[in-house]
Protein backbone atom coordinates (compact mmCIF):
# COMPACT_ATOMS: atom_id res chain seq x y z
CA UNK A 1 0.00 0.00 0.00
CA UNK A 2 2.77 2.59 0.80
CA UNK A 3 4.40 2.48 -2.45
CA UNK A 4 0.98 3.37 -3.49
CA UNK A 5 1.90 6.81 -2.57
CA UNK A 6 6.04 6.66 -2.92
CA UNK A 7 6.28 8.16 -6.83
CA UNK A 8 9.25 6.47 -8.94
CA UNK A 9 12.14 8.69 -9.45
CA UNK A 10 11.17 8.88 -13.45
CA UNK A 11 8.01 10.57 -12.13
CA UNK A 12 9.87 12.69 -9.56
CA UNK A 13 11.84 13.78 -12.76
CA UNK A 14 9.06 14.15 -15.30
CA UNK A 15 7.36 16.53 -12.14
CA UNK A 16 10.70 18.50 -11.97
CA UNK A 17 10.77 19.11 -16.28
CA UNK A 18 6.85 20.28 -16.05
CA UNK A 19 7.84 22.97 -13.60
CA UNK A 20 10.49 24.23 -15.35
CA UNK A 21 8.76 24.40 -18.21
CA UNK A 22 6.15 26.21 -17.35
CA UNK A 23 8.38 28.36 -15.09
CA UNK A 24 10.48 29.22 -18.24
CA UNK A 25 7.52 30.00 -20.43
CA UNK A 26 5.94 31.98 -17.43
CA UNK A 27 9.45 33.81 -17.37
CA UNK A 28 9.71 34.52 -21.20
CA UNK A 29 6.25 36.06 -21.30
CA UNK A 30 6.39 38.10 -18.21
CA UNK A 31 10.49 39.28 -18.38
CA UNK A 32 9.61 42.73 -18.54
CA UNK A 33 7.94 42.53 -15.24
CA UNK A 34 10.20 40.53 -13.65
CA UNK A 35 13.01 42.58 -14.64
CA UNK A 36 11.11 45.95 -13.54
CA UNK A 37 10.52 44.70 -10.07
CA UNK A 38 14.17 43.02 -9.69
CA UNK A 39 16.04 46.08 -11.05
CA UNK A 40 13.72 49.05 -11.16
CA UNK A 41 12.75 49.42 -7.92
CA UNK A 42 13.09 53.57 -7.19
CA UNK A 43 12.85 54.39 -10.83
CA UNK A 44 9.76 54.50 -13.23
CA UNK A 45 10.44 55.47 -16.48
CA UNK A 46 7.07 55.64 -18.25
CA UNK A 47 6.93 57.18 -21.88
CA UNK A 48 3.86 59.02 -22.68
CA UNK A 49 0.75 56.76 -22.58
CA UNK A 50 0.18 55.33 -25.64
CA UNK A 51 -3.20 53.48 -26.08
CA UNK A 52 -1.42 50.28 -26.99
CA UNK A 53 1.07 49.92 -23.80
CA UNK A 54 -1.45 51.59 -21.28
CA UNK A 55 -1.76 48.16 -19.89
CA UNK A 56 1.56 46.88 -19.30
CA UNK A 57 2.55 50.14 -17.58
CA UNK A 58 2.37 49.73 -13.91
CA UNK A 59 3.69 51.73 -10.64
CA UNK A 60 7.09 50.61 -9.31
CA UNK A 61 6.92 49.91 -5.41
CA UNK A 62 8.55 52.27 -2.57
CA UNK A 63 10.03 50.53 0.46
CA UNK A 64 9.32 52.07 3.91
CA UNK A 65 12.97 52.85 4.53
CA UNK A 66 12.71 54.83 1.00
CA UNK A 67 9.25 57.40 2.33
CA UNK A 68 11.33 60.19 4.47
CA UNK A 69 13.64 60.29 1.43
CA UNK A 70 11.43 60.91 -1.30
CA UNK A 71 8.78 62.95 1.05
CA UNK A 72 11.77 65.80 1.63
CA UNK A 73 12.08 65.79 -1.86
CA UNK A 74 8.76 66.93 -2.73
CA UNK A 75 7.25 64.03 -3.55
CA UNK A 76 3.41 63.66 -2.76
CA UNK A 77 1.38 61.22 -1.04
CA UNK A 78 -1.64 60.41 -2.16
CA UNK A 79 -4.42 58.40 -0.58
CA UNK A 80 -6.38 55.71 -2.24
CA UNK A 81 -8.79 54.98 0.84
CA UNK A 82 -12.33 55.91 1.39
CA UNK A 83 -12.29 59.20 2.07
CA UNK A 84 -14.20 58.52 5.83
CA UNK A 85 -11.16 56.32 6.57
CA UNK A 86 -9.49 59.03 5.39
CA UNK A 87 -10.93 61.58 7.87
CA UNK A 88 -9.87 59.17 10.54
CA UNK A 89 -6.19 58.99 9.85
CA UNK A 90 -3.77 59.58 7.32
CA UNK A 91 0.26 59.85 6.75
CA UNK A 92 0.95 63.63 7.34
CA UNK A 93 0.44 65.47 4.01
CA UNK A 94 -1.27 63.05 2.26
CA UNK A 95 -4.04 64.02 -0.10
CA UNK A 96 -7.00 61.95 -0.84
CA UNK A 97 -7.84 60.38 -3.75
CA UNK A 98 -9.84 57.60 -3.15
CA UNK A 99 -10.28 54.72 -6.29
CA UNK A 100 -14.00 54.56 -5.84
CA UNK A 101 -14.17 58.26 -6.94
CA UNK A 102 -11.38 58.69 -9.06
CA UNK A 103 -13.75 60.01 -11.90
CA UNK A 104 -15.38 62.51 -10.17
CA UNK A 105 -12.25 64.17 -8.80
CA UNK A 106 -10.47 63.76 -11.12
CA UNK A 107 -10.43 67.34 -12.87
CA UNK A 108 -9.78 68.87 -9.56
CA UNK A 109 -6.74 66.84 -9.36
CA UNK A 110 -5.27 67.83 -12.27
CA UNK A 111 -5.81 71.12 -11.66
CA UNK A 112 -3.99 71.51 -8.20
CA UNK A 113 -1.09 68.64 -8.92
CA UNK A 114 0.82 69.27 -12.69
CA UNK A 115 1.48 66.07 -14.27
CA UNK A 116 5.30 65.89 -13.49
CA UNK A 117 4.66 65.74 -9.78
CA UNK A 118 5.79 62.99 -8.32
CA UNK A 119 3.61 60.47 -6.72
CA UNK A 120 3.49 58.09 -3.94
CA UNK A 121 0.35 56.23 -3.53
CA UNK A 122 -1.19 53.87 -0.80
CA UNK A 123 -3.48 52.19 0.81
CA UNK A 124 -4.67 49.71 3.82
CA UNK A 125 -1.53 47.79 2.84
CA UNK A 126 -0.56 44.45 1.04
CA UNK A 127 -4.16 43.09 0.74
CA UNK A 128 -5.02 46.44 -0.75
CA UNK A 129 -5.00 46.45 -4.40
CA UNK A 130 -6.70 50.36 -4.74
CA UNK A 131 -3.21 52.05 -4.94
CA UNK A 132 -2.02 49.62 -7.71
CA UNK A 133 -5.24 50.24 -9.26
CA UNK A 134 -5.10 53.88 -9.00
CA UNK A 135 -1.24 54.20 -10.01
CA UNK A 136 -2.32 52.18 -13.10
CA UNK A 137 -4.45 54.99 -13.87
CA UNK A 138 -2.77 57.93 -13.25
CA UNK A 139 0.20 56.61 -14.97
CA UNK A 140 -2.79 56.23 -18.10
CA UNK A 141 -3.72 59.80 -17.28
CA UNK A 142 -0.48 60.96 -18.23
CA UNK A 143 1.47 61.38 -14.43
CA UNK A 144 4.37 59.65 -15.41
CA UNK A 145 6.44 59.53 -12.19
CA UNK A 146 4.06 57.15 -10.39
CA UNK A 147 5.17 54.79 -7.33
CA UNK A 148 3.06 52.78 -4.90
CA UNK A 149 4.01 52.24 -0.69
CA UNK A 150 2.58 48.70 -0.79
CA UNK A 151 3.40 48.49 3.34
CA UNK A 152 0.40 51.47 3.17
CA UNK A 153 -1.19 52.98 6.28
CA UNK A 154 -0.83 49.98 8.33
CA UNK A 155 2.83 49.64 8.40
CA UNK A 156 3.27 53.27 8.76
CA UNK A 157 0.77 53.02 11.67
CA UNK A 158 2.49 50.07 13.47
CA UNK A 159 5.86 51.70 12.86
CA UNK A 160 4.58 54.12 15.14
CA UNK A 161 4.84 57.04 13.07
CA UNK A 162 2.92 60.49 13.28
CA UNK A 163 -0.61 60.26 12.39
CA UNK A 164 -2.90 62.87 10.82
CA UNK A 165 -6.53 63.30 10.74
CA UNK A 166 -9.49 65.32 9.12
CA UNK A 167 -11.39 65.33 5.72
CA UNK A 168 -10.02 65.90 2.91
CA UNK A 169 -9.72 69.65 1.68
CA UNK B 1 -16.90 2.75 -11.84
CA UNK B 2 -13.28 3.36 -10.55
CA UNK B 3 -12.58 4.44 -14.25
CA UNK B 4 -15.42 6.98 -13.91
CA UNK B 5 -14.41 8.57 -10.69
CA UNK B 6 -10.51 8.95 -11.99
CA UNK B 7 -11.71 11.07 -15.17
CA UNK B 8 -14.22 13.20 -13.06
CA UNK B 9 -11.57 13.79 -10.49
CA UNK B 10 -8.72 14.48 -13.40
CA UNK B 11 -11.23 16.53 -15.08
CA UNK B 12 -12.23 18.38 -12.06
CA UNK B 13 -8.92 18.89 -11.01
CA UNK B 14 -7.79 19.99 -14.44
CA UNK B 15 -10.76 22.75 -13.92
CA UNK B 16 -9.93 24.21 -10.88
CA UNK B 17 -6.32 24.72 -12.12
CA UNK B 18 -6.88 25.86 -14.99
CA UNK B 19 -9.20 28.52 -14.79
CA UNK B 20 -7.21 29.46 -11.32
CA UNK B 21 -3.75 29.68 -13.78
CA UNK B 22 -5.77 31.77 -16.17
CA UNK B 23 -7.14 34.07 -13.68
CA UNK B 24 -3.95 35.07 -11.75
CA UNK B 25 -1.67 34.41 -15.47
CA UNK B 26 -3.73 37.10 -17.26
CA UNK B 27 -3.27 39.65 -14.36
CA UNK B 28 0.28 38.84 -13.01
CA UNK B 29 0.76 42.58 -11.48
CA UNK B 30 -3.02 41.92 -9.89
CA UNK B 31 -1.51 38.66 -8.37
CA UNK B 32 1.82 39.97 -7.22
CA UNK B 33 -0.33 42.50 -4.76
CA UNK B 34 -2.14 39.41 -3.53
CA UNK B 35 1.21 37.44 -3.21
CA UNK B 36 2.55 40.20 -1.53
CA UNK B 37 -0.33 40.50 0.86
CA UNK B 38 1.41 37.34 2.38
CA UNK B 39 4.49 39.40 3.59
CA UNK B 40 6.48 35.95 3.20
CA UNK B 41 8.69 36.87 0.12
CA UNK B 42 10.77 39.87 -0.65
CA UNK B 43 8.90 42.07 -2.88
CA UNK B 44 10.44 41.52 -6.27
CA UNK B 45 10.04 37.59 -5.79
CA UNK B 46 6.51 38.21 -5.27
CA UNK B 47 6.67 39.53 -9.27
CA UNK B 48 8.60 36.11 -9.94
CA UNK B 49 5.83 33.93 -8.26
CA UNK B 50 3.22 35.55 -10.06
CA UNK B 51 5.18 35.40 -13.31
CA UNK B 52 5.58 31.51 -12.99
CA UNK B 53 3.07 30.05 -10.66
CA UNK B 54 0.16 30.54 -12.74
CA UNK B 55 1.98 29.09 -15.83
CA UNK B 56 2.88 25.95 -13.65
CA UNK B 57 -0.85 25.22 -12.42
CA UNK B 58 -1.66 25.83 -16.03
CA UNK B 59 0.89 23.31 -17.63
CA UNK B 60 -0.53 20.82 -15.08
CA UNK B 61 -4.48 21.40 -15.48
CA UNK B 62 -3.74 20.92 -19.26
CA UNK B 63 -1.74 17.76 -18.75
CA UNK B 64 -4.60 16.59 -16.36
CA UNK B 65 -7.40 17.42 -19.35
CA UNK B 66 -5.92 15.31 -21.89
CA UNK B 67 -4.77 13.08 -19.47
CA UNK B 68 -1.20 12.91 -19.99
CA UNK B 69 1.51 12.85 -17.77
CA UNK B 70 -0.89 12.47 -14.83
CA UNK B 71 1.17 11.66 -12.16
CA UNK B 72 3.75 14.22 -12.71
CA UNK B 73 1.54 16.78 -13.16
CA UNK B 74 -0.27 15.66 -9.87
CA UNK B 75 2.80 15.47 -7.97
CA UNK B 76 3.29 19.16 -9.04
CA UNK B 77 -0.12 20.13 -7.75
CA UNK B 78 0.50 18.23 -4.11
CA UNK B 79 3.58 20.06 -3.51
CA UNK B 80 1.85 23.58 -4.60
CA UNK B 81 -1.18 23.30 -2.69
CA UNK B 82 0.93 22.10 -0.21
CA UNK B 83 3.08 25.34 -0.44
CA UNK B 84 -0.56 27.26 -0.53
CA UNK B 85 -1.78 25.42 2.40
CA UNK B 86 1.52 26.47 4.12
CA UNK B 87 1.24 30.00 3.66
CA UNK B 88 -2.62 30.20 4.78
CA UNK B 89 -1.63 28.96 8.30
CA UNK B 90 1.27 31.15 8.62
CA UNK B 91 -1.20 34.25 7.83
CA UNK B 92 -3.59 32.55 10.32
CA UNK B 93 -0.95 32.46 13.07
CA UNK B 94 0.43 35.16 12.26
CA UNK B 95 -3.08 37.46 12.41
CA UNK B 96 -2.92 38.98 9.42
CA UNK B 97 -6.44 40.50 8.26
CA UNK B 98 -5.37 40.38 3.93
CA UNK B 99 -9.44 41.55 3.38
CA UNK B 100 -8.78 45.18 2.93
CA UNK B 101 -12.29 46.70 2.68
CA UNK B 102 -11.30 48.14 -0.74
CA UNK B 103 -13.32 49.48 -3.37
CA UNK B 104 -12.17 46.89 -6.04
CA UNK B 105 -12.22 43.46 -4.46
CA UNK B 106 -8.81 41.15 -4.38
CA UNK B 107 -8.52 40.07 -7.59
CA UNK B 108 -11.67 38.08 -9.32
CA UNK B 109 -12.11 35.64 -6.53
CA UNK B 110 -13.26 38.56 -4.46
CA UNK B 111 -11.83 39.36 -1.15
CA UNK B 112 -14.66 37.17 0.28
CA UNK B 113 -12.41 33.97 0.63
CA UNK B 114 -11.40 34.06 4.50
CA UNK B 115 -8.07 32.04 4.84
CA UNK B 116 -10.42 29.49 6.73
CA UNK B 117 -11.81 28.90 3.47
CA UNK B 118 -8.96 29.21 1.36
CA UNK B 119 -7.67 26.43 3.50
CA UNK B 120 -10.53 24.20 3.67
CA UNK B 121 -11.13 24.26 0.19
CA UNK B 122 -6.97 23.82 -0.41
CA UNK B 123 -7.72 20.50 2.35
CA UNK B 124 -10.77 18.97 -0.51
CA UNK B 125 -8.47 19.84 -3.54
CA UNK B 126 -6.04 17.93 -1.67
CA UNK B 127 -7.78 14.85 -1.07
CA UNK B 128 -9.13 15.00 -4.44
CA UNK B 129 -5.38 15.18 -5.53
CA UNK B 130 -4.91 11.79 -3.76
CA UNK B 131 -7.62 10.00 -4.89
CA UNK B 132 -6.47 10.91 -8.45
CA UNK B 133 -3.69 9.46 -7.67
CA UNK B 134 -4.71 6.07 -6.22
CA UNK B 135 -7.00 5.78 -9.05
CA UNK B 136 -4.45 6.19 -11.60
CA UNK B 137 -2.15 4.14 -10.18
CA UNK B 138 -4.83 1.09 -9.82
CA UNK B 139 -6.04 2.07 -13.44
CA UNK B 140 -2.65 1.76 -15.13
CA UNK B 141 -1.57 -1.69 -13.12
CA UNK B 142 -4.70 -4.00 -13.76
CA UNK B 143 -4.95 -4.25 -17.05
CA UNK B 144 -1.03 -4.70 -17.83
CA UNK B 145 -0.02 -6.38 -14.54
CA UNK B 146 2.98 -3.46 -14.70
Amino acid sequence: MSDLFRPSRRVLLEALVLVLVAASAGLSLNYTLVMKAFTGRNVVIVPQASKSTVESQFPLPVDYEEIDNLLTEGHLLVDARDPHIFAEAHLPGAISLPLGEVDLLFEAFTARYPKETPLIIYCNGFGCPDSFDLGVRLIAEGYPKVQVYEGGFPEWRDRGRLLESGEAQ
Amino acid sequence: MTRGLYHFCRLLLAGVFIYAGYLKGSEPVAFAGQVAAYQVLPYAFNYLVAATLPFVELLCGVLLLINQKVRPALLVLFGLNTVFMIALVSLLLRGLDIDCGCFHPAGEEGSGTSPQMALLRDLGLMIVIFVTWVLRLQLTREPTDG
